[in-house]
């Protein structure tokens, strides 16, 4: 490379260090017997010194930090991250399913026939919500009017079961009856089902 | 940068990817003044500069995932901001458009003249003032190479272009460079 071929396009890579193996090893072997990339590495030189007095110094911004921050956080709101999607995407069909089963549940499940042995407590037991807004007194009125008492719950839907002393199982009529009175307890039930 | 030091970094951006807040502030202190540098010399504007270095930081924290290590973080999120950079120039007005940018590539050669005065020891404020008459794509160049002691390969990658166009923009933003130092005044 010591010819009349000056290797100019190599040579400021050759200033700023960057020029590696076979590269490196000609480009060196070239300067050192031409006066002129010498000079030409020198001036390189010194160009890169220039440019990096001449460039921003621009410090850690934390007014900026800040505010990129708060955009991160409603970008994942709005758009998670990759990695989470998946289970994004599990976590709403685990609960679309389970929602259809509950509301499968809730609709198509026969009742439970007890059986009417000692120590049993006799009664058709309902699974009931309450209306949120209704007051404690008034739910137990409604109970007492009913002859029911609350056997279990609130479950983490809100729902309690609720026994109806006065209808035994087996008691198909009686029990529909109860149902509906329940069902139309406005103010009181918002929901109510046979067990 | 040390081969430590970027796995570092590229551990950094892993935790970016899993939505680690912590991980993007990090990275916003280690590599945000690099990435406005990059961003002022070639958008030319502070505020345009400034506001692109954020929606860089936002598109590592939404693409963090994408870094694969096949590049060192830093020639990653530059290559993220020439795509910002460039996005911002085509959308600037025509009135706002470097059109009086120098042509290096019909400049003549340099005279010794010119190395003579660079040789002098021009003051940074001259050079920076020579930079400016540059096209945006020869700045990058410049800047990447001086700046950023980046290899051509590295340069060609960030700017998403062939290494024989690196090496060709800075031949002539580097005559570009010397003609227009040996032309101003002191």
């Amino acid at each position: 490379m010591n010819g009349a071929v000056h290797p100019d396009e190599l040579l400021p890579w050759y200033a700023n260090g960057t020029l590696a193996g076979a590269e490196l090893e000609a480009v060196e072997a070239h300067v050192r017997g031409c006066a002129r990339c010498r000079a030409e590495v020198e001036l390189l030189g010194e160009l890169r010194e220039k440019v990096k007095q001449s460039a921003p110094i621009a410090v850690p911004d934390e007014v900026g930090l800040q505010r990129l921050l708060r955009e991160a956080r409603r970008s994942r709101l709005a758009h998670p991250h990759r990695w989470l999607r998946p289970a994004l995407a599990a976590a709403v069909a685990a609960i679309v399913v389970q929602a259809a089963l509950i509301g499968w549940l809730w609709t198509t499940r026969a009742p439970v026939m007890e059986p009417l042995g000692e120590g049993t407590p006799a009664g058709v037991v309902l699974q009931v919500r309450f209306d949120p807004a209704a007051p404690e007194a008034r739910i137990r009125a409604f109970l007492q009017d009913h002859d029911a008492v609350v056997i279990d719950g609130p479950s983490a839907l809100g729902v309690y079961r609720v026994r109806l002393r006065g209808v035994r199982t087996g008691e198909s009529e009686a029990a529909a009856r109860a149902l509906a009175e329940f069902r139309a307890g406005r103010g009181v039930v918002v929901q109510a089902e046979l067990q | 940068m040390s081969a430590g030091a970027a796995a570092d970094e590229a551990i950094l951006l892993a935790g970016i990817a899993r939505g680690r807040e912590q991980d993007l502030a990090e990275f916003y202190r280690r590599y945000h003044g690099r990435v406005y540098a990059f961003l002022l010399r070639k958008i030319g504007d502070a505020a345009d500069a400034a506001e692109a270095a954020n929606e860089v930081m936002m598109e590592v924290w939404r693409s963090a995932a994408r870094f694969e290590g096949r590049s060192r973080p830093l020639t990653w999120v530059l290559g993220i901001a020439q795509h910002k950079a460039v996005d911002r120039v085509r959308r600037r007005p025509a009135d706002r458009a470097s059109g009086e940018a120098l042509d290096a590539e019909r400049l003549e050669d340099t005279n010794a003249g010119a190395m003579d005065l660079l040789a002098r020891k021009q003051d940074a404020k001259r050079v920076r003032r020579c930079l400016e008459q540059l096209s945006e794509a020869h700045r990058a160049v410049v800047h990447l190479a001086f700046f950023e002691d980046l290899g051509y390969a590295e340069i060609a990658a960030i700017l998403d272009c062939p290494e024989g166009t690196v090496k060709t923009r800075m031949f002539h933003a580097k005559q570009g460079l010397k003609r227009c130092l040996g032309r101003l005044p002191d």
